[in-house]
């Protein structure tokens, strides 16, 4: 295994870590108003097959990345509209979407599956940084998207912690009784973060169809949307561990189909492990390691609150008595 | 909400499930229509097919029922797990692990006597999707671990186990490299029951039939109902939650394991990757428009199934299969709302109104 | 508009619910500066007036004014913008934020500077002599200091009226007190108070005027308090003498020890002792009382003899049988019946209907083989209905839908049909009505004549007098003194509760 091997690596992490990061923030966002939505995969296959199609039509990667989020945040707000506003039960509505939105994306992208694309995401020199050895080549050239994504990370954490609009997301998410007789909209809050985090999901479909695997088929999406909800947990709902996890499952993504170059044959240099690790076990990690974390945190809140926003799955009709 | 509020009323409407199943029905349709008619099909003709395909004849009433097996024994894992308040998102993954046990048995013996070999099969098949579901009872039962999301991961870890076998050890020698397990022995099909359906709807429908009983007459449905409802009130009548937990979660995973063990038996020739089909997740939604019933859950299962069939079929107009998933998920959504509205009902702020209006005092009226 | 000088005035205000009348035209008119008692029995509409006032529930008619302006509030944030507070019974804190956190919630700057916050609130709580820890998350105080962060939340947003729900009904004597400065100190800011309460020697201490609610109507409008005793607001409040309160005759000779609790000590979560070190016997066909302030340990208590919850030392025998350490359902074969203060959710199960909630403590002896006997079943159920005169629509229907009376006469009799040795009966009239307390009562009465010993747990000291063989009080935890009925008198009994003095037996 040689340098470019690894940096090839490098680039994919980052480009698999990206398209987590987007859809899991916008997810953690929804979570912490206390809206859970099992609808990422449906909305990221609905991102990718708006902003595909817009690429296609313009040539456009950032009109195209705008218009996969206002269209996802829309679509997203019927989880919104059905599981808070209306009131039905958050895992049945999710899942629901998540049915409607890959068969919507299917059925919409249908003449768009042989279409070549025409617009991607640039990689981004970043100037006199990009020379540097290693980092250059990586993060030094990522796209915009990937920045745009560690700054939405950013400004989500100042905004959840350090804002007046954050305080109140947070206790709509945590208590909405408390919330609403502290003044708190719950509703419209939880509305809107719905709506942001079906944005975010949108834009991780573009970065997916425009950039990671260019094209679009109803396949594109591959599961990858229920890691995003893992990430969630697996960062206990903080945009910093999340970015964390972000980069650790989009390494084992990026892992997975070059696990056989790391079993070297006799005579070839570079880096070798000597034996064979199988890319099912690494392709199931994310899962097993979020199933664990799940426990962790299961057992620490036995002695204090959880981690978990309390309100998670609750419907709130403030005349109910 | 902007002015509105849900008032819940005194008494929910009466038919108020069915109804709201109606309207999901007709919102669906109506959606459909449009996209069907943006895409420049007639949704007359293709609804009208959709229904021939699916009920028009004991042909196409009997792949309806064979679609709706699946459907069913997965709504039913889900709805005997809803019961007691538990989420199993995980039918979709414990339909893999019982396929992939009734093809291992189906490996281990290929020459028994069909009527071992299937029996054998159906129950590795229940064996191998209550023991996917084990885990998680477990952590839910003995450290309240969340059951929905721990489900939902293991289901991403059986597609990446049968994705692993049917690309390595289990994979066909003579399957021109697909990832494909071999064919499946010709004993180890179940019987036919009429036209193209074998008796896995038998045997679904038996299943249903025992649990709708036996969960609403016997004591242990009775304990699950106490157990679902209040436990505290379960704790001091001596039901005990956490075994409650156990048995309700490793059950449904078992139903949903023999929903796979019957595909492979029945419609499936050979274990392929794709082989739970997403029925798992349409069996969630199944469950919850049946209102965690077994006698609706098989009416519901029908009727998907009738969607799904017509939904292929209508692929010979040049319409995407996939209009059928938008049409279950509309379905949902549909029934989802107007449910809600059978509890409760929608009025205007009334005399707290923000900025009164002059209509506040009619709104007054209705509260 | 102007001018009445009223701070508060609610006029006419008409609330229903699913069944329930709450408020049927109630007034209440407020002084600026002044603190005013609102009182009244359990379900005599007080919280849900206050709600009203509060914007969390709609009034379906009637008018809410403050300083003679009519206002409109179609939710809570309305009220508080227009400078109502209200501390719920239920504190509406939220756990993993802190006390800072809390506070500003929903009325902070629009970027928060953590240490800047909590300068802020350490300071608000300084000016109104308010102990506190703005850096500390709430989950870690204690209910006085939670209490206070509360207060402290109306106080940040400007509160010109705050509304206290019962909030003497989780604290200390000592918090109490200290309570009452505060809400002193409140008044003397020009700010108006009101203090939810159904105990009187509060009302003196406390208030400066009291309005009387009954059956969700204004009985009595602003009464000084000089001008209030006990028996006239105990006629105010209940309306009628009630008959209930006659003194039973007392067993001359008790049986042999039905229940008998050696020196039980439960722990909660802080690891503090909520019930420290407590004894007592209940003998057959005797009634014995537990009084004491919300709070100190009779609830726990309850729970450990029942078995819901762990004891970390001490025994339980009941009938003879050690039954220490055992589940719920070895207690209910020795003979241990409980009607726990939830009735909906501990007792019943609300959205099991009624005879499934009739036959929880027989189903067993009501199957055959798997199946539950559905005749049977039904049989057991209409006949519980009818000897126990539980008033029921449809016996399918889930018991959510039952009233207060009817609940508790439901799962009384469900408790006394097994035909226990003893009930623990846990606050069994609590929020009933005239008629409703009086069958429970009689229902009591008439089980220790036949035999049965009963633990009678009450805040209702007029019950606890009228109905009890013996009577002990509790406070932090501990059984601090025994009285016998007859002789005690309410201000001994009184002085008990509140921790005065450790009294041995009288």
């Amino acid at each position: 295994m040689n340098e470019q091997t690894i940096i090839g690596l490098l680039v994919s992490v980052i480009e698999f870590g990206t398209l987590l990061y987007l859809a899991a923030l916008g997810e953690m966002i929804a979570e912490k108003s206390g809206v859970l939505n099992l609808g990422v995969e449906g909305m990221m296959a609905m991102g990718g097959v708006s902003a595909f199609w817009v690429g296609v039509e313009t040539g456009n990667p950032w009109l195209a990345l705008v218009f996969a989020a206002v269209v996802v945040a829309i679509f997203a707000s019927i989880h919104g509209v059905v599981s808070v506003a209306i009131g039905a039960d958050q895992v049945v509505s999710g899942l629901a979407l998540t049915i409607l939105g890959l068969g919507l994306a299917a059925f919409l992208g249908e003449d768009l599956v042989f279409e070549a694309p025409r617009a991607a995401f640039a990689n981004f020199e970043l100037g006199p940084l990009a020379d540097i050895p290693w980092l250059g080549e990586t993060i030094f050239s990522m796209t915009l998207v990937s920045w745009l994504a560690l700054a939405l990370g950013g400004a989500t954490w100042f905004v959840l912690n350090r804002t007046r609009a954050g305080l109140s997301l947070r206790a709509v998410g945590e208590s909405a009784a408390t919330a609403d007789a502290a003044g708190t909209p719950v509703v419209r809050i939880r509305l809107i973060a719905v709506a942001i985090g079906g944005a975010l999901a949108g834009m991780a479909g573009a970065y997916l169809t425009l950039k990671l695997a260019p094209g679009w088929s109803e396949l594109s999406t591959a599961g990858r949307g229920w890691i995003a909800v893992a990430l969630v947990i697996f960062g206990a709902w903080r945009p910093g561990r999340v970015l964390v996890g972000s980069v650790l499952f989009g390494g084992l993504l990026a892992l997975e189909p070059r696990l056989q170059t790391f079993r070297c044959q006799p005579g070839q240099e570079g880096l070798c492990l000597g034996f064979e690790i199988d890319p099912i076990i690494v392709s199931m990690l994310p899962y097993i390691l979020t199933i664990v974390v799940l426990i962790l945190i299961s057992i620490r809140a036995r002695h204090r609150p959880s981690v978990a926003p309390a309100a998670i799955g609750q419907v709130y009709r403030r005349e109910e008595r | 909400m902007f002015g509105y509020r849900f008032i819940r009323r005194e008494r929910p409407l009466p038919g108020g499930q069915v109804a709201a199943f109606a309207a999901g029905v007709l919102i669906a349709l109506l959606v459909g229509a449009v996209l069907l008619v943006a895409s420049g099909n007639d949704p007359f003709e293709a609804y009208a097919k959709m229904f021939d395909a699916s009920f028009g004849s004991w042909r196409a009433l009997s792949t309806t029922l064979t679609r709706a097996v699946p459907l069913g024994l997965a709504g039913l894992a889900v709805a005997v797990a809803g019961t007691m308040g538990l989420w199993n998102i995980g039918a979709e993954g414990q339909i893999i692990a019982g396929a992939i046990g009734a093809a291992w048995i189906a490996r281990l013996g290929p020459d028994l006597a069909g009527p071992i070999l299937i029996p054998a099969m159906l129950i590795a098949a229940i064996a191998g999707g209550a023991i996917l579901a084990l885990g998680p009872a477990l952590a839910r039962a003995r450290l309240g671990v969340n059951e929905i999301i721990t489900t939902l991961m293991l289901n991403e870890v059986a597609i990446r186990v049968v994705r692993y076998l049917v690309n390595g050890p289990w994979k066909d020698p003579e399957g021109q490299g697909f990832p494909i397990a071999p064919v499946l022995p010709e004993q180890s099909r179940l019987p036919d029951f009429f036209s193209r359906a074998n008796i896995g709807v038998l045997i679904a429908a038996f299943v249903l039939l025992i649990f709708g009983y036996y969960a609403s007459r016997s004591r242990w449905g009775y304990e699950l109902k106490i157990a679902g409802s209040s436990a505290e009130a379960a704790k001091y009548v001596g039901v005990s939650l956490k075994a409650k937990i156990l048995t309700v979660l490793v059950l449904s995973g078992a139903i949903a394991g023999l929903a796979g063990g019957i595909e492979l038996t029945g419609s499936a020739d050979r274990l392929v990757e794709g082989v739970a089909n997403g029925w798992g997740y349409a069996g969630i939604i199944v469950a919850a428009l049946a209102l965690m019933r077994p006698s609706g859950v098989a009416a519901v299962a029908v009727a998907f199934g009738a969607v799904q069939v017509g939904g292929l079929a209508i692929q010979t107009l040049g319409v995407p299969a996939a209009i059928s998933d938008i049409i279950q998920a509309l379905i949902l959504f549909g029934a989802l709302s107007a449910a809600v509205f059978s509890t409760y009902k929608l009025t205007r702020g009334g005399l707290g109104a923000a900025e009164p209006t002059g209509q506040d005092e009619d709104a007054r009226a209705t509260v | 508009m102007e001018a009445n000088g009223l701070a508060v005035e609610l006029a006419g205000i008409w609330k229903r619910f699913p069944g329930v009348i709450a408020n049927a035209g109630a007034n209440l008119k407020v002084r600026p500066g002044t603190v005013h008692a609102l009182l009244g029995e359990n379900g005599a509409g007080k919280t849900t007036l206050m709600n009203v006032l509060a914007g969390v529930y709609l009034p379906d008619e009637g008018t809410v004014s403050l300083d003679g302006v009519e206002q409109h509030f179609a939710k809570p944030a309305d009220a508080i913008a227009a400078g109502v507070g209200m501390v719920h019974q239920e504190f509406r804190l939220i756990p993993t934020f802190t006390v800072s956190e809390n506070v500003v919630l929903g009325s902070g700057p629009p970027i928060i500077a953590k240490s800047t916050i909590e300068d802020q609130v350490a300071e608000l709580a300084s000016r109104f002599g308010l102990a506190t820890e703005p850096g500390r998350e709430v989950w870690q105080l204690s209910m006085g200091e939670r209490q206070r962060v509360e207060i402290l939340k109306a106080l940040w947003r400007d509160a010109r009226v705050l509304i206290l729900d019962e909030p003497t009904a989780v604290l200390t004597p000592g918090e109490a007190e200290e309570l009452g400065r505060i809400t002193a100190a409140m008044a003397a800011d020009g700010r108006s108070l009101i203090f939810i309460s159904h105990k009187l020697d509060e009302v003196t201490a406390f208030c400066d005027e009291a309005t009387v609610l009954r059956g969700g109507k204004t009985v009595a409008e602003s009464l000084p308090v000089s001008e209030l005793d006990a028996t006239r607001l105990a006629e105010l409040m209940v309306g009628e003498t009630a008959e209930v309160s006659q003194r039973r005759t007392r067993e001359t000779d008790v049986g042999s020890p039905v229940l008998a609790v050696e020196h039980v000590v439960v722990r909660d979560i802080h690891d503090r002792a909520i019930v420290d070190d407590v004894s007592l016997t209940v003998a057959s066909g005797e009634i014995v009382g537990i009084a004491g302030v919300a709070g100190n340990g009779q609830r726990p208590l309850a729970d450990a003899i029942a078995g819901l919850i762990p004891t970390e030392s001490g025994s339980v025998m009941i009938s003879g049988t050690d039954v220490s350490g055992t589940s719920p359902r070895a207690r209910n074969m020795a003979g241990l019946s409980y009607v726990p203060e939830d009735r909906l959710g501990v007792g019943l199960a609300p959205r099991m209907d009624v005879v499934e909630n009739s036959i929880m403590r027989a189903y067993r002896a009501l199957s055959k083989g798997l199946l539950i006997d559905r005749t049977g079943a039904s049989v057991y159920g209409d006949k519980l209905v009818e000897d126990y005169d539980v008033k029921v629509g449809k016996m399918e229907a889930p018991v959510a839908g039952l009233s207060g009376g009817n609940l508790q006469r439901l799962l009384v009799g469900r408790e006394l049909e097994v035909n226990p040795a003893v009930l623990v009966a846990a606050q069994p009239t609590r929020g009933l009505d005239v008629k409703g307390v009086a069958a429970i009562q009689q229902i009591l009465v008439r089980q220790a004549a036949e035999g049965v010993g009963i633990l009678l747990i009450s805040e209702d000291l007029e019950e606890l007098f009228a109905l009890s063989d013996r009577l002990l009080v509790m406070h932090e935890g501990e059984v601090v003194g025994e009285f016998d009925p007859d002789v005690a008198t309410r201000q001994e009994v009184g002085a008990a509760m509140a921790g005065a003095h450790k009294v041995e037996e009288t």
